[in-house]
Order: C-alpha cells, then sequence, then structure tokens
C-alpha cells in the first residue's frame, strides 16, 4: 500500500471540501431547477421507444415495452422522471450502506471509496428530489433496494459485491442517458447531464478494480441498454 | 487569445519537467498495477480513486494545460459564436424537417445552433484523434497499456466524430471534418514542450475533460431535443475516458459529485 492511512484520509477531506465548494450554489441552483419544473411541459418519456435491457446483476429485464405509453403513467413528466432518479440515487445509498455492513467489503480502500460513492448518491438525491417538489419520495426505490439487497446478501465475497456496484453504477448512468432523451425542461437536462458523468466514473473506478479490460470500461457511446425500468421498479 | 504568454507556460513546463521526471518510475509501477491486475483491491482502490495527494503536485502541469486551453475556449464560454455563418452555416430553413428519426424543430436560430454546436463538437472529436495520433508517434508513451488506451480512445473519437458530423448532415449543416484550430493553436507549445509519458497522459486528460464539459454544457441549448441524448451519449464516454487517464496519473477519477462545466468550450469556438 504506498498511501498511510492518514494520508488518505486527509486527501479525502480534500475532495470533500471540494465536493462542498461545488455544492455552494447548488440550493440557488436548485431553486431555479425547481421552479422551472414546476412550470414544464407535458411529459415526453411516452414518445420514445424502448431500448435494450436492464443489467442489474442477474436482473435482466427486455426493455422493448417498459417505456411504452401503455406502461407509463400520463401524468408522469419531469417532476415524475426526478422523483425516479431520487429513488434510484437513494437506494444506491442504500445498497453502499449495506455493502459496507455486510462484513464481505474488508479493503479499507474500496470502503473509503463506497463511503465517497454514497455520499456522491446522497447529493444526487437531493438534487432530483428538489427537482421533483411534491413527487419526491425522500425514499429508497423499493424494488430495486429489495434487488440488491438480495443480491449484496448473496455475494460470496468482496470481488461479487464491488461486481454488484459496478452494475448498478452502469444502470444509473444508462438510465440517466435515457432521462436525457425524454426530459424537456433545461433545467432538468443539465442537471441530469452533470450527474450522469459521475456515475459512469464511478463504474470506471469499480471496473479498475475489477481489473477489467479498457474496452469493458469504456464502449465507444454510452447507451441507455442497461437503464432501470420505471415501471419494473416503481417508486 | 492565450490568458498566458508562451514564454510562461514554457517557463512552467520546464519548472514542472523535474517534477514529471522523479514520478516516472512511480507512474509505471501504477500504471502497470492499475492496468496489468497485480494490484491488490487495496491498492487498486487507492489509485483509482485517485488518493495520491503528492500525485497532483507531481502533474502540476496539467493545471497549466488546462487553463491554456479553456483560454482558446474563450473566457466567455458561455456566449454563442457567430462564426458559423457563411460558408459553415446552417443551410436549412426554418420549416425543417424530419430526417433519419430525429425531429428538428423550432426557428433558423435554433437550428443554426445545434449546427453550430455539432461542428464544434466533431472538431474537438478530431482534435482528439489528432492528439491521440500525437501521443502515439511521440516515442514518449512507453508503457504498452497506455499505448493500448490512447489507440482505443483514439478509435472512439474517430466515432465520436463521425456521430457529429452526421448529425451535422442530418441539421442541414456542413461537417466540420478538421482538429479544432483554435485549441489547437492553443496547446501547440504544450505539445512542444512534452518530454514524458506523464505530460502526454495529462494532456490527453486535459482534453478529454474539455470534450466531457464541454458535451454537458450542450445539453439544454438544442433546438432539436434529441440531440441532448446524442452528445451525452459522447460526454459520458470522455468523462470515463477522463477517469481512467486521471487514476494513471493519481489524481481523482471522480473529482466532484457533479460534472462542472468550467472547462467548456464555446459553441463556435474555432469553426
Amino acid at each position: 500500500m504506498q498511501l498511510s492511512e492518514q494520508e488518505l484520509h486527509r486527501s479525502l477531506r480534500e475532495i470533500d471540501d471540494q465536493h462542498q465548494e461545488g455544492m455552494a450554489t447548488m440550493p440557488d441552483d436548485i431553486r431555479t431547477l425547481h421552479s422551472e419544473l414546476v412550470a414544464s411541459g407535458p411529459p415526453r418519456w411516452l414518445d420514445r421507444p424502448g431500448v435494450g435491457a436492464i443489467a442489474l446483476g442477474a436482473l435482466m429485464v427486455p426493455l422493448a415495452a417498459l417505456w411504452s405509453a401503455s406502461t407509463v403513467s400520463a401524468a408522469a413528466g419531469d417532476a415524475a422522471i426526478a422523483a425516479f432518479a431520487e429513488s434510484v440515487e437513494l437506494a444506491a445509498v442504500q445498497a453502499y450502506l449495506a455493502a459496507a455492513k455486510s462484513g464481505k467489503v474488508t479493503t479499507k480502500g474500496l470502503l473509503d471509496a463506497a463511503t465517497m460513492f454514497a455520499g456522491h448518491h446522497q447529493e444526487h438525491a437531493a438534487a432530483f428530489a428538489s427537482a421533483a417538489g411534491a413527487a419526491a419520495t425522500n425514499k429508497p426505490n423499493p424494488k430495486l433496494l429489495q434487488a440488491i439487497g438480495g443480491q449484496i446478501a448473496g455475494a460470496a465475497n468482496e470481488q461479487a459485491i464491488i461486481t454488484i456496484a459496478f452494475d448498478l453504477e452502469n444502470a444509473a448512468a444508462a438510465t440517466y442517458m435515457f432521462a436525457l432523451g425524454v426530459l424537456t425542461s433545461t433545467a432538468a437536462l443539465q442537471l441530469t447531464a452533470s450527474i450522469l458523468p459521475v456515475e459512469a466514473q464511478h463504474a470506471v473506478v469499480l471496473g479498475q478494480v475489477l481489473g477489467k479490460a479498457g474496452k469493458d470500461l469504456v464502449a465507444p457511446f454510452q447507451t441507455a441498454d442497461a437503464a432501470v425500468d420505471p415501471t419494473k421498479f416503481p417508486i | 487569445m492565450s490568458r498566458i504568454s508562451n514564454d510562461t507556460l514554457r517557463r512552467e513546463l520546464l519548472a514542472t519537467d523535474e517534477q514529471h521526471r522523479s514520478s516516472m518510475n512511480g507512474l509505471r509501477s501504477l500504471i502497470g498495477r492499475l492496468f496489468e491486475s497485480t494490484a491488490d483491491d487495496d491498492t487498486k482502490a487507492g489509485i483509482a480513486v485517485g488518493f495520491d495527494r503528492r500525485s497532483l503536485l507531481r502533474v502540476g502541469g496539467t493545471t497549466i494545460l488546462g487553463a491554456t486551453i479553456l483560454a482558446a475556449c474563450g473566457s466567455d464560454s458561455k456566449s454563442i459564436s457567430t462564426t458559423t455563418t457563411g460558408a459553415s452555416g446552417a443551410t436549412t430553413p426554418a420549416s425543417a424537417t424530419t430526417t433519419a428519426g430525429t425531429t428538428t424543430v423550432g426557428t433558423t436560430g435554433a437550428i443554426s445552433m445545434d449546427i453550430t454546436i455539432l461542428r464544434t463538437a466533431s472538431s474537438i472529436e478530431e482534435l482528439a484523434v489528432a492528439a491521440y495520433q500525437t501521443a502515439i508517434d511521440s516515442g514518449l508513451v512507453k508503457n504498452a497499456a497506455v499505448g493500448d488506451a490512447a489507440k482505443l480512445f483514439q478509435a472512439q473519437h474517430r466515432e465520436h466524430s463521425a456521430l457529429f458530423q452526421s448529425l451535422t448532415k442530418q441539421a442541414g449543416g456542413v461537417p466540420f471534418t478538421t482538429a479544432n484550430p483554435a485549441i489547437l493553436a492553443a496547446i501547440k507549445p504544450a505539445i512542444a514542450a512534452l518530454k514524458d509519458e506523464a505530460g502526454v497522459i495529462a494532456l490527453a486528460l486535459q482534453l478529454e475533460i474539455v470534450a466531457a464539459q464541454t458535451y454537458q454544457s450542450n445539453v439544454g441549448a438544442f433546438g432539436d431535443l434529441k440531440l441532448n441524448a446524442a452528445i451525452m451519449s459522447v460526454g459520458g464516454i470522455e468523462a470515463r475516458h477522463a477517469a481512467i487517464l486521471a487514476s494513471v496519473l493519481g489524481m481523482p477519477a471522480v473529482p466532484k459529485a457533479f460534472q462542472v462545466t468550467d472547462k467548456a468550450a464555446a459553441p463556435g469556438t474555432g469553426v
């Protein structure tokens, strides 16, 4: 190990300072976002064809019809999408906590990374909750949490836990990729666009720990193929 | 116009060169452990998340390069260039149209903006392709894994450029097919001053960051809403490239909870 724990914790504090700095304008930004979302137009995700499949570990759900008009509430709009995103983020927070508590993750560096990523997801959840306004549930997505919780409980070892987190981060990035095609308000689009790259980078970090090859860490294009489906994982 | 003079840039790059050289042994070791999967998970996690504070100092040149690129992108990066009129500008009438699954709506101004953004995007991708080629040809990249990554990323940038050029055509514009001249001019002195692998990776990292932030900053600005997803299908990948390169340098792979756009290139920069 190259670094002492003291150095590592100091670096974590510095990274956290950067986060806080980045968050400085977030309350104002979120208020602006919320006001724009409340005034945003009709839902557009009914217009979009289904794409690919979601892949959360063993959960493979065909998306061909999942985003169709018949399966998504007509009341869904940008606020509903934001509420769904909030629930996914909170599920991710809980997943990292469950992973940490499972006793299966024993590597200190991984626990620190999990803590940092959970913190990111908490911030993302807060931003999406503000965007969702009254639609926000402030609760983790129950079915997603159940599914991931089961996977974590059944994970044989640390590597299996990291694989679950890797899939989850890629699913989050894919979910926001899809959301970018259906959101309408500029503020919601920009918020989502500021979060998608971070989920993608989480996935890279976890994939590197898993020893994945470059082509498995980064495809030519980010797709929505692994998106979490709101009809299978309702809030 | 650059915010810092070339002399200043060269002086500061020379000052950091010693740091780069002294870090090379450690860098190769880091790369080896990261890409060849021989490290224990604890070490790899530390590398990947970029906890090595000292590495931030070792690659201080990246800050300089970042400032140079940012200057090329325009200090008023949120402003909209009008340089896309004329030969490169939109020729699509206001009423157009629907193309291959892309519904284009809005005014001539909105379409023109879409084209400007897409042309800027392809110019950045072409610049990345050229930059990686320079890196590959330079002889400075000694580590095979880094060389492989450079080739992979270059190939992906080529695909990204093709996408943006295709979308430009669909929007009724003339694709921009060469490296962004403004940013290229800004980084030429830095390229000339490159002396080692770490410097090459640092420059690549800055270009990836500029690309990722540029595409994020464009979201919400399109007349054709479907282009928001299209540009982020690339932006998300540039962010992954950046994370990989940053981790190789021992820098934070995920620097913030939200990606920012302070290094984004303004639409129309150099095109």
